[in-house]
């Protein structure tokens, strides 16, 4: 009986799945980032080399931005993340609306019995007055606790 | 003549390879991207007074075992230390440290609230430098005295 080798196969790997898995994984990071850049815009925050380390989760809901106008350094706006109905969006509050807002969201926050934080993230050269608007609607709204944004680490030399 | 037909080649794939590379530098370039950002921001925590709140009007007195104030020099470009009133000798954030330093090794109760207030102009990376010199200090209840007016302060 004869037997005849089988003819050789060129194998070759289906790369097929990998690269839907990596596709998906690029638009996962895509989209993520473009709601990470809504809540967290670029701002020049201050150095603290006090200031602990935290992760993007563990800043909490209520984080409001305070960053000098664009047509005005001595004007500052507001900041805040809200909720269309399809995604995060960007809303920029008067400064005499700070104070309602805060009171609605400490609201909800006592009504479902959840601790509320507010996250001031307040550009290095705003003044502090600007700054003190959102302290004082704080304290109106009882939300004792309060925390603000600042690059960990020390002051470049040159800039002190 | 008689012609044998070409055996049907093997199903054709294209080649991929060139693509998964490009796929995971693009996928590197995030991920390195949302990691770098990360790791730099940070939080200094303060609590405000439980006394303050509904009820406005009313100023809380608060007796605290350092009042830091800070008053704006140079257009905005600098800032001037004042200490328990009086204005700080040297009036950098070093001497603010080796003042608050004193004031601890003198037997300053580091839980008692250290006040900082500082004018309406005053750049807010002052104000968080002398709360930064405070914590490091050891001065762990840092508090910020708030003016009582609605509104923008600076400008309107």
């Amino acid at each position: 009986m004869l037997f005849r080798p089988p003819k050789p196969v060129g194998m070759t790997l289906n790369l097929a799945p990998m690269v839907d898995v990596m596709m998906c994984l690029i638009v996962f990071f895509l989209l993520a980032s473009r709601l990470v850049d809504a809540q967290h815009r670029p701002l020049n925050l201050p150095y603290a080399r006090a200031a602990r380390e935290v992760g993007r989760g563990e800043l909490g809901p209520l984080v409001i931005n305070v960053r000098p106008a664009a047509d005005d350094a001595l004007r500052a706006e507001y900041v805040v993340q809200g909720w269309d109905g399809r995604r995060i969006v960007e809303q920029a509050l008067p400064a005499d609306q700070i104070a309602r807002y805060l009171q609605a969201r400490a609201d909800v926050a006592r009504a479902r019995g959840a601790p509320l934080r507010c996250v001031i993230r307040a550009d290095e050269q705003v003044a502090y007055g600007h700054v003190e608007v959102v302290l004082r609607g704080c304290g109106l709204a009882r939300i004792a606790n309060v925390v603000f944004g600042a690059r960990a680490g020390e002051e470049p030399k040159e800039r002190t | 003549m008689r012609r044998s037909l070409p055996e049907p080649t093997s199903e054709r794939i294209p080649n991929l390879a060139p693509m998964v590379d490009v796929v995971m530098v693009i996928l590197v370039f995030f991920l390195l991207g949302a990691s770098l950002e990360l790791a730099t921001e940070g939080v200094l925590q303060t609590e405000l007074d439980p006394r303050s709140g509904p009820g406005e009007g009313a100023p809380v007195e608060i007796i605290p075992a350092v009042k830091i104030a800070l008053a704006e020099a140079d257009g905005g470009q600098a800032c001037n230390i004042y200490v328990m009133g009086a204005p700080l000798p040297g009036n950098t954030f070093d001497d603010l440290a080796r003042f608050l330093s004193q004031r601890r090794a003198a037997g300053a109760d580091t839980q008692n609230p250290l006040i900082i207030a500082a004018q309406p102009a005053v750049r807010w990376r002052f104000v968080v430098k002398a709360m930064d010199v405070a914590v490091r200090s050891g001065f762990s209840n840092v508090q910020f005295a708030v003016s009582l007016g609605g509104g923008t302060p600076v400008k309107p």
